[in-house]
């Protein structure tokens, strides 16, 4: 998978590269509008992240260009939280777009989607000895049926589809109970400790984990056994 | 060319009104005199014919008729301004030429009237007197130059048309002077005003020893001034806590990276301190978006993407949202009424999860939350009731300011950071409606009303700016 970073702020650029690369991406980056459209123009990227203020060429105009010969995968990312802000990206064929201040755990979530990539789309998932069958809708631990609510079994397919993966209380939200705004309440920090009564509880090895200021995990770490 | 002080427009509106009124008035003058003049002449004129009418009256004889000739011809003086005529079928009682040929004669035969000839007016005067002996019925006329009294007439007008001149021209002066002194108040306001600036926002502009009229505007404006220094002060106290609120989180984020990096520590000790500054970080873009999305609808927006929908049933997808937290407070929740009305959802929806989370957090423990919505007609009501300590009228009205918080010791408590009921107005304020709260009985009633929008307004633009994380993420099975 390969990404191309286009965005001027170092500090920036230095975080994502070594944040997607750990990932297992492979990164170029660009620091200027004209380097970036080159980039992306010449080489085949399985998607772009594109800064809207950049020097010598912006990046709706680079976005603009790059349509006219290539549909990559292009999120934008911009600091202008204004509706006009939004629709012009969009209106220039991004496929999403992040508002600064965004986490580097949502931007993974939406590359992850935008490039199909990361997802177990299988309909049976097991985690450690936790077993899901997402056709019946039933989890099992140990062999034994976890009696789960029909939002914790939702929760617990979100978090196994992800296995290994942080994900983050944004996604849960969208992703559970389909809201898609900012909210300020603890429902995810809740319905985590009611599901993890019931998956982790009875047993020593825990496998959902949370990893404090980002988000959930759920996966089974034989180190921690015992 | 309008002149564009007010000094000036008065002037010219005194200098027209008294031009005006003196003209009337000078013309009115003019009429009257000349009316009077005329009336004199004809009097004069038939006192002299008085006096010839008893003499030709007793005049009978033929002989005697000369020495009354040579009276007529004495009386009338050299320059002929007045004529004496005897008209008569006896020529020897006859006196004077007739007019001259081409003279223009107007009026009756008998009594006054004009007759003009070789460039001179005549009033004249005409009377039959009756026979006495030899001498048969005349006609005796008596013509008196108008010359004198025209002349006096021309006099008049000029004199009344020159005291109209002055008096406009003395008034359009006065006038002048007089607006620019009633008008001193105002110079001097306007230097009072251009005095006024964000420095020292307790400056008014005076109000007393002002004319009426100013002082009601100046207690107007001095009242627009407190207005406005309430929302500056709200506005600079609201800068300072957000400066407070980002302090607090800065500080921690400062403190603890410097202690974990004065000495080594061991790597899951630094794991910690990222872990908590990840924390406050987190809370810091938080209160950054939520100040945006303030500052969003304090600019005007208006909320987009409007779709008819069930508030009933965006409540109950809310409540389902809260569902754990309505759990673990042990809180039930009763919806009542419904109402479709175009709203955009995922705003309503964050207005209401902030008012739900409100009622719970804030409630008196366990017990039942009735959500209320009600149709007024134009707008629709949408009402949270929980029990709860009361509040006292003060705070419910601070109750939707940002950072406001009832007991602020639970300032940092961490899971609020106080914008929550300030979301609440500003999505109402998007959708042209408003907040409220209340308390009574016991209970606390916040909620919001909802304007209802046109049919025509409906129509809302494609919905590509609903974020489309859902749309890309949304789970296959």
């Amino acid at each position: 998978m390969k990404i191309l970073i286009v965005e001027d702020e170092p500090k920036t650029v230095a975080y994502l590269r070594k944040g997607l690369t750990e990932q297992g991406y492979s990164v170029d980056f660009a620091s200027d509008g004209e380097n970036g459209l080159h980039l992306a123009q010449t080489l085949d990227y399985d998607a772009v992240i594109l800064d809207v203020m950049l020097p010598r060429l912006d990046g709706v105009t680079v976005l603009q260009r790059l349509r006219q010969s290539r549909q990559t995968p292009v999120i934008m990312l911009t600091a202008r939280d204004s509706v006009e802000a939004r629709l012009q990206g969009l209106g220039a064929g991004a496929d999403d777009y992040l508002i600064k201040p965004f986490s580097f755990l949502e931007l993974l979530a939406r590359l992850q989607a935008i490039t199909r990539r990361g997802r177990n789309e299988s309909t049976a998932i097991a985690v450690g000895d936790l077993h899901l069958d997402l056709l019946s809708r039933r989890a099992t631990r140990a062999g034994k049926r976890l009696n789960l609510t029909a939002k914790e079994f939702a929760l617990l397919a979100v978090l196994a589809r992800r296995q290994s993966q942080i994900v983050s209380k944004t996604v849960i939200t969208e992703l559970v109970w389909d809201i898609n705004f900012d909210t300020n309440t603890n429902v995810v920090e809740v319905a985590i400790k009611r599901l993890r009564a019931k998956i982790d509880g009875a047993f020593d090895s825990k496998l959902l984990h949370t990893i404090r200021g980002m988000g959930y995990v759920l996966e089974h770490r034989p180190e921690e056994t015992a | 060319m309008t002149p564009t002080s007010i000094a000036g427009r008065l002037t010219l509106m005194f200098a027209v009104a008294t031009g005006l009124v003196s003209a009337l008035a000078g013309v009115a003058v003019f009429v009257f005199q000349t009316l009077e003049l005329r009336r004199h002449q004809a009097e004069e004129l038939q006192a002299r014919f008085e006096i010839v009418e008893t003499m030709v009256h007793r005049l009978g004889e033929a002989g005697r008729w000369p020495l009354l000739a040579d009276k007529l011809t004495s009386f009338t003086p050299a320059n002929d301004a007045i004529r004496y005529r005897v008209d008569s079928p006896d020529p020897r009682f006859a006196y004077g030429a007739p007019w001259p040929a081409g003279a223009q004669v107007q009026g009756p035969r008998q009594g006054l009237g004009y007759v003009r000839f070789e460039g001179r007016r005549f009033m004249t005067l005409s009377k039959m007197v009756g026979p006495y002996r030899e001498r048969p019925a005349v006609r005796l006329t008596i013509a008196a130059d108008t010359a004198p009294f025209d002349a006096s007439g021309l006099v008049l007008g000029v004199g009344v048309l020159a005291a109209s001149l002055l008096t406009t021209a003395a008034v359009s002066l006065l006038g002048r002077r007089i607006a620019r002194d009633g008008l001193a108040p105002v110079d001097r306001l306007s230097q009072h005003a251009a005095a006024l600036n964000p420095d020292d926002l307790s400056l008014r502009m005076p109000t007393r020893r002002l004319p009426a009229e100013l002082e009601g505007l100046m207690t107007a404006f001095n009242g627009a001034l407190d207005r406005l220094q309430h929302a500056y002060v709200r506005l600079s106290s609201f800068n300072a806590d957000v400066a407070h609120e980002l302090r607090t989180p800065l500080s921690n984020l400062i403190g603890q990276t410097q202690v974990a990096l004065s000495r080594p520590r061991r790597p899951d000790e630094l794991e910690e301190v990222l872990h908590s500054n990840l924390e406050e970080l987190e809370r810091l873009r938080t209160i950054i978006n939520d100040m945006l999305f303030l500052a969003r609808a304090d600019q005007g927006a208006v909320a987009a993407n409007l779709a008819p929908t069930s508030l009933a049933a965006l409540v109950r997808k809310t409540a389902d949202f809260l569902d754990v937290l309505f759990e673990e407070a042990g809180v039930t929740l009763r919806v009542e009424g419904d109402a479709t009305i175009a709203v955009e959802e995922s705003l309503l929806g964050r207005a209401l999860t902030n008012l739900l989370d409100n009622a719970i957090r804030h409630g008196a423990g366990p017990g039942r939350v009735t959500v209320t919505i009600e149709d007024h007609g134009d707008e629709v009501c949408v009402g949270v009731r929980n029990r709860g300590a009361p509040i006292q009228e003060a705070h419910l009205a601070r109750l939707f300011d940002r950072f406001y918080r009832l007991d602020p010791a639970r300032e940092n408590s961490g899971d609020s950071h106080g914008l929550g009921l300030a979301v609440v107005k500003a999505v109402a304020a998007m959708h042209g409606g408003g907040v409220f709260a209340r308390c009574e009985h016991g209970e606390v009633l916040v909620g919001l009303f909802l304007k209802k929008r046109d049919a025509a307004e409906i129509v809302a633009p494609p919905r590509v700016t609903s974020e489309p994380l859902g749309s890309v993420l949304a789970e296959s099975a």
